[in-house]
């Protein structure tokens, strides 16, 4: 009997099928993140990005508006460019020098009569198309040409992500970072969207915010959440916030979405922040951090951080205290709610392959966590169905 | 198409920039309803007899879809439809008009998320006007950009609803005025000096640069106009099939590279024939108009069919023709402002 784990087998936590048949089925027919709108800010920039088994980059025309192609030369499909950059008016690939246009037509062949004394139709061998849009103030990909619109994708969920204009934040650089985890996306995703454990895992890391009055639902294959600022918090907020608003008020709360598949945001009153779920693996998943704050001056950051400080100077602390750290570097001591994640995320994932893995009943808090593997299961089905 | 005239009610006459144009608003009975659906930026053909003689023009619907039926008509100089509308036309009157088509259109989609570019001059604000609203009506989540050419601020057709829309959408609705000789008093303050050109085109696009990738540009002014603005976009790496544009007035703009032969025409035009030299760049309508005849023309993009006549010798190339069937052209019946000569003696006739 297949051991279950809610919705889904265990299965689709630990074994390559599972990863391969989501690689194919889930990560390469969607809008896929690809990085902020300013990552590729004038003409002849690019970006590439992996998405699922697609590779696609984008590339800004002379008329501001972005091409996507799928990052395979016609020749012999190799790759035509590397991470970011700038050209002119062409990429070239290396291996023959074979030449597209920012339009991804072919126009140019290296000795093309000698090497093909029978011809060649250069017009039947340009660079596939892809799609590429903008929202939110973030890059996305899809690898059809024609896909469904990001109003049909992210219209119903769009109204309930919080009022913030990621295009008018700037990036805080500090705050970038990618670290791999070592647990199935599923699990990561699962954790994010885990209402019960807020008050637990982070018990003096997030009561900042209002777990017991958090709204969440869900729009298709797309999770909501906010909640309101704490008592002690909400008190004197506009003085007790880290960095400067980066919504207007009277706009208050955290927004915490999970977009599908595994496009976390995290909003509040003073930063917007972005949490990609890549997975890597049956059980290794790669995390993507992005910070973008209010547009204020240094002397505006300084002022808030000196208001906000009487609050902050004795607020959180580790989950447990020092006496029951078993190391110097203990998640559970560190008093930083991601270490927290990661660390529950990793230990959850130890025991799924072991045969006395038995999974206990969800709580009212975890309702999230069940919908979600069934957004999982909806959307297989109905790609499987139309392949 | 239906191509039968109705005859329908003018309810409002309301003079536009100092009376240079006059907006003409009709009621459609509910019966004929379906009949005078419109998609935005279509037009309607509108029939006047004076002195015995039909006169037929066709104006664009300057009001989204769903709104009354409204057409917007600039004063032509010595125009004899558009002075007949703005001195004598009057709430009551009935006017012969003729269900809505044209190929320029815009047809909104809550679904569709785009950043529509607008390029309009004079009075080829009307289908662009249209068109504006249904998208900030209808599909919400796309913008649009408008970027509008006049002499000056007086000449401003929809100058003050566009202010208005501005005002309403402005998370979703920019407006950049670009006035050739504007005034120092007036109430609109231009985004530039100068025509709509290829450096304003450039500017504009790099000031409000698409976010919803799906890009369309939408060219609607006189002459010269779409040509140049169609160039300048295509400079930018436009692909061709994003822009959209319809003439108004003024000189003709062919997408087609296909050029006539010089040719000898003979022209049968109210009762009488003519000779008329046609030169190679020559559309066969600009040769009659250069030799001073005045055949019946309108929209001169080859939609409204008011050019149509028979040929009965030689052969000419039509660069558009959808205001003929196959039957038409197989019957001899050709578009004059669409058609070059390809052969060097022809013989055409404007007389049934």
């Amino acid at each position: 009997m297949t051991r279950m784990y809610h919705r889904l087998p265990v299965d689709a936590y630990t074994s390559q099928d599972w990863f391969e048949r989501e690689q194919r089925q889930v990560f390469s027919r969607t809008w896929r993140y690809a990085g902020l709108a300013e990552d590729v800010p004038e003409p002849g920039h690019f970006v590439s990005i992996q998405a699922g088994l697609n590779n696609i980059f984008i590339v800004m025309g002379r008329d501001h508006r972005l091409r996507a192609f799928h990052n395979i030369c016609r020749h012999r499909g190799t790759q035509l460019i590397r991470a970011v950059g700038k050209t002119q008016k062409a990429l070239t690939c290396p291996y023959h020098d074979w030449t597209y246009d920012l339009e991804g037509n072919l126009i140019s062949i290296p000795d093309e009569a000698k090497e093909y004394p029978n011809g060649v139709d250069k017009s039947c061998l340009g660079l596939k198309p892809a799609s590429v849009d903008i929202w939110r103030g973030m890059l996305f990909v899809h690898p059809d040409p024609n896909p469904p619109s990001l109003v049909e994708w992210f219209g119903a969920v769009d109204p309930l992500l919080g009022p913030h204009k990621p295009e008018e934040l700037v990036e805080y650089p500090d705050a970038r970072q990618s670290y791999e985890i070592k647990a199935n996306w599923k699990i990561v995703v699962e954790n994010y969207i885990d209402v019960y454990h807020l008050s637990h895992l982070h018990s003096n890391t997030l009561h900042m915010y209002d777990h017991a009055r958090a709204e969440y639902g869900w729009k298709g294959p797309h999770y909501h959440f906010w909640e309101p600022p704490a008592p002690d918090y909400a008190k004197d907020l506009e003085k007790n916030l880290p960095t400067p608003r980066a919504i207007p008020e009277p706009h208050i709360g955290a927004w915490v979405p999970m977009l599908f598949p595994g496009i976390g945001l995290g909003a509040g009153e003073d930063s917007w922040n972005i949490f990609i779920i890549t997975p890597l693996g049956p059980d290794l998943t790669r995390v993507e951090n992005r910070t973008k704050l209010a547009n204020a001056s240094g002397w505006e950051f300084q002022k808030q951080e000196w208001s906000s400080w009487s609050f902050w100077k004795d607020f959180g602390g580790p989950k447990y205290p020092d006496s029951d750290a078993i190391s110097e570097d203990d998640p559970m001591a560190s008093g930083d709610f991601t270490a927290e994640d990661i660390y529950a995320c990793e230990q959850q994932q130890k025991s799924l392959t072991s045969p006395y893995f038995e999974v206990g009943p969800a709580a009212n808090g975890e309702s999230p966590v069940v919908r979600h593997q069934q957004a999982i299961l909806d959307f297989l089905e109905t790609q499987e169905a139309g392949t | 198409m239906n191509p039968d005239f109705f005859s329908l009610k003018v309810s409002e006459i309301r003079p536009e920039i100092k009376g240079k144009a006059t907006s003409v608003t009709f009621d459609t009975p509910t019966n004929l309803a379906e009949t005078f659906c419109w998609q935005a930026g279509q037009h309607v053909t509108l029939r006047f007899h004076f002195n015995e003689k039909e006169q037929r023009r066709s104006y664009t619907i300057s009001n989204p879809p769903g709104a009354p039926l409204r057409i917007t008509v600039k004063r032509v100089a010595g125009g004899l439809v558009s002075n007949h509308i703005g001195d004598h036309l009057k709430p009551g009157d009935m006017v012969d008009v003729m269900p809505p088509f044209g190929q320029f259109s815009l047809t909104p989609d809550p679904l569709k998320r785009r950043t529509h570019y607008f390029f309009g001059a004079g009075s080829g604000i009307t289908p662009l006007f249209a068109m504006i609203n249904a998208v900030l009506k209808e599909e919400t989540h796309s913008v649009a950009h408008l970027i509008y050419g006049n002499a000056d601020g007086e000449s401003t057709i929809f100058g003050k609803e566009l202010d208005k829309l501005k005002i309403e959408h402005a998370a979703r609705f920019t407006l950049r005025h670009v006035l050739s000789a504007p005034s120092l008093w007036s109430w609109i303050s231009p985004w530039r000096k100068g025509r709509v050109d290829a450096e304003a085109i450039k500017i504009a696009v790099t000031e409000t640069p698409p976010v919803a990738q799906d890009v369309q540009y939408w060219i609607c002014g006189p002459g010269a106009m779409n040509k140049d603005v169609s160039n300048a976009l295509m400079a930018l790496d436009v692909p061709a099939n994003r822009i959209h544009m319809e003439s108004f007035g003024g000189a003709t703009m062919t997408a087609s590279s296909v050029t006539g032969i010089a040719a000898k025409a003979q022209v049968n035009l109210g009762g009488s024939t003519y000779e008329v030299p046609v030169s190679a760049d020559q559309t066969l309508l600009n040769a009659i108009l250069a030799a001073g005849l005045t055949p019946p023309f309108s929209c001169q993009s080859g939609v409204c069919g008011a050019c149509k006549a028979r040929l009965t010798k030689g052969q000419v190339h039509m660069h558009a023709r959808m205001a003929l069937e196959d039957s038409d052209v197989t019957r001899g019946e050709i578009l004059s402002c669409q058609s070059v000569a390809t052969s060097d003696e022809l013989s055409i006739s404007f007389d049934n």
